[in-house]
């Protein structure tokens, strides 16, 4: 970028746009910026490499090198550990740069991997693979924050979502609810905090902003034990919690591709909405559901905790205006709890919701002049009319006329917007 | 934080890194050297693990224990009591929800479930891994699977040092010969 404006530089004195004076500052200004900035590509192969020499590592000894003796393979059980620290050590104490403290990082939490993996294939430990993943993650947690390393906090979360997709997910330990993934989310959140508050437009602060909610959205399955038609609950208050985060004007002025909970939340909600608009779960969910259970519980805890989130920005008079989305997750509930009468009421009503919040999404693109948020209203719109295509007894003319006019839909709206935005444009 | 502050945490963080894997190595050389050796007759079958490498589980013989007694938690800790057979395999004496006072001894093993129907209790025994090399192990299947048809009913055994209720899985054979240099023949 900055090389980019330098390039210009001459062309812009020869039309006497900027006097050779101002071209000569601005030259030194990008100069000096350069030298003291670091080297962000040097960090980032820096890191790859210790990534991929860490994980070489690990591969090379799950082959297990039977010629050898006990002892010596507890010689390399130890060595890449020793040297990872040693090489951690050594940029702690010189007070090395945030590459050499990124790059040795990644390569300690890969060694401490590698060394009680092996030292569990030496001996033939039993333990299932989530157990050894929560040592290792433990291990490496404090060099986090010894460290200040991003990277390592990312390969927490990473590793964090892994233990608790194996011991949550798997068939062998069905019914073991990871509850120790809270606990390691948590121990990260400080780090996270302090990231926010002093690197808020980082690159690193908006991969976390993206991290977070989708390691959270992947593991809470994992909670769900026995009670699956709670699981639907459980994810849209989630969304809903998600997107009040996003609403957060410390995210929601942060561009949109920054803002991971708000995307997550959004997309999130539509699909559980869409999933929940055909009459067959609903059936299967009044079959199914029991209160008091512990899922139950999880899902009033991640309740309180979103209506927190939506009354503290009331508090701080951040709402400003009525937006569907943000309520969702209250509407839901309330039809979950009591729309068990019948399966025809919840099901009308998921489906008016959703096309509610689809013309309202198309009005929020149409009125910003954001094209991506005016075709992802139509999205909504037409995913809705694809699933009523596949269940409802309405005849072939009748659904091939909405399809059209939701295809029309389409060209209609975006070129009206463009249009408008070319008189705009003009003035 | 100064420099050196957050050097010193580091060693110590450091040395905890170091600990953990040494205090492994360092529990089951114990039970190794100083254990009683058992052989449980067993079936291996192959799986993997991504970052320990190739294994075999292996699926012991002696895995219910008859008892009238239904109250069992799944995955509660459990003291299985050993004795011998007249071939030399280990049998088991009694499970208890509680050590005994004898000085017999036992492994720590966990409930898998309680099977109403024939009255037994289904047990898991910790030392259900045997790593291998990764070149080695669907042989090792494989070759039990064959040394199954050939001779004696189910001679293959893992041989496990148990002392104080902790047990560590020496080395799995086949016919007496094991399992790795069987695969190699």
């Amino acid at each position: 970028m900055h090389s980019k404006i330098i390039k210009e530089l001459p062309d812009l004195i020869k039309n006497e746009v900027i006097s050779k004076e101002v071209a000569l500052k601005i030259e030194s200004y990008y100069r000096f910026k350069e030298e003291n900035a670091p080297n962000k590509l040097f960090l980032v192969f820096g890191v790859f490499g210790s990534l991929l020499i860490g994980l070489g590592l690990i591969l090379m000894l799950a082959h297990n090198w039977d010629q050898f003796s006990r002892a010596i393979k507890t010689i390399f059980a130890f060595l890449p550990l020793v040297i990872g620290q040693i090489v951690v050590g050594y940029s702690i104490l010189k007070k090395k740069s945030r590459t050499w403290k990124e790059a040795s990082g990644t390569f300690l939490f890969f060694a401490v991997g590698a060394s009680i993996a092996l030292v569990s294939q030496i001996y033939h430990l039993p333990g299932d693979l989530s157990s050894f993943l929560l040592t290792w993650i433990v291990l490496c947690l404090p060099v986090i924050y010894l460290l200040k390393s991003h990277v390592l906090a990312i390969l927490h979360i990473v590793f964090a979502t892994y233990f608790a997709c194996e011991s949550g997910y798997g068939y062998s330990s069905s019914g073991n609810s990871p509850w120790l993934y809270i606990l390691m989310i948590a121990l990260i959140l400080p780090h996270y905090y302090m990231l926010l508050k002093q690197n808020p437009k980082a690159n690193i602060t908006s991969l976390l902003n993206w991290f977070i909610p989708l390691s959270a959205t992947i593991v809470l399955g994992a909670f769900v034990e026995t009670n699956y038609s709670i699981g639907f609950l459980l994810y849209i208050i989630l969304f809903g919690l998600f997107y009040n985060i996003g609403k957060i004007p410390f995210f929601y002025t942060q561009q949109l591709r920054r803002n991971g909970y708000v995307i997550i939340g959004s997309v999130g909600t539509i699909i559980i909405l869409l999933w929940t608009s055909f009459t067959w779960i609903w059936e299967d969910l009044i079959r199914e559901v029991v209160f008091f259970s512990n899922e139950f519980y999880i899902a009033i805890a991640l309740c309180l905790g979103t209506l927190a989130v939506l009354g503290y920005s009331y508090y701080k008079k951040w709402i400003k205006e009525f937006h569907l989305f943000q309520y969702v997750f209250i509407f839901f509930s309330m039809l979950f709890f009591f729309g068990f009468s019948s399966e025809t009421i919840p099901t009308i009503l998921v489906n008016v919701l959703l096309f509610v919040l689809g013309l309202i999404t198309i009005k929020i693109g149409a009125d910003r002049f954001h094209f991506g948020v005016l075709n992802y209203g139509l999205f909504i719109i037409t995913s809705l009319v694809i699933c009523r295509f596949f269940d409802t007894n309405m005849s072939f003319v009748i659904r091939g006329l909405l399809f059209v006019t939701v295809g029309f839909g389409f060209f209609i709206t975006n070129y009206w917007m463009l249009k408008k935005q070319k008189q705009i444009l003009k003035k | 934080m100064k420099t050196i502050h957050l050097f010193i945490l580091f060693v110590l963080v450091a040395l905890i890194q170091l600990f953990v894997p040494a205090q492994m190595i360092f529990n089951q050389e114990n039970t190794l050297e100083e254990g009683t050796a058992y052989k449980f007759r067993t079936q291996p079958i192959d799986p993997t693990d991504p970052f320990r490498g190739k294994y075999i589980t292996l699926r012991y013989d002696i895995n219910a224990y008859p008892t009238t007694d239904s109250i069992w938690e799944p995955q509660q800790d459990i003291f299985v009591y050993l004795k011998t057979d007249s071939l030399g395999f280990a049998k088991i004496d009694q499970v208890r929800k509680i050590p005994l006072e004898a000085e017999t001894e036992y492994i720590i093993a966990k409930v898998n479930v309680y099977d109403k129907y024939q009255d037994v209790l289904r047990i898991h025994l910790p030392f259900d891994r045997f790593y291998m090399k990764e070149t080695k192990a669907k042989d090792a299947e494989i070759a039990h699977r064959k040394a199954q048809r050939d001779s004696l009913p189910n001679n293959t055994y893992a041989l496990v040092f148990v002392k104080d209720g902790a047990s560590v899985l020496e080395n799995v054979f086949i016919n007496d010969i094991p399992i790795s240099a069987y695969v190699e023949k």
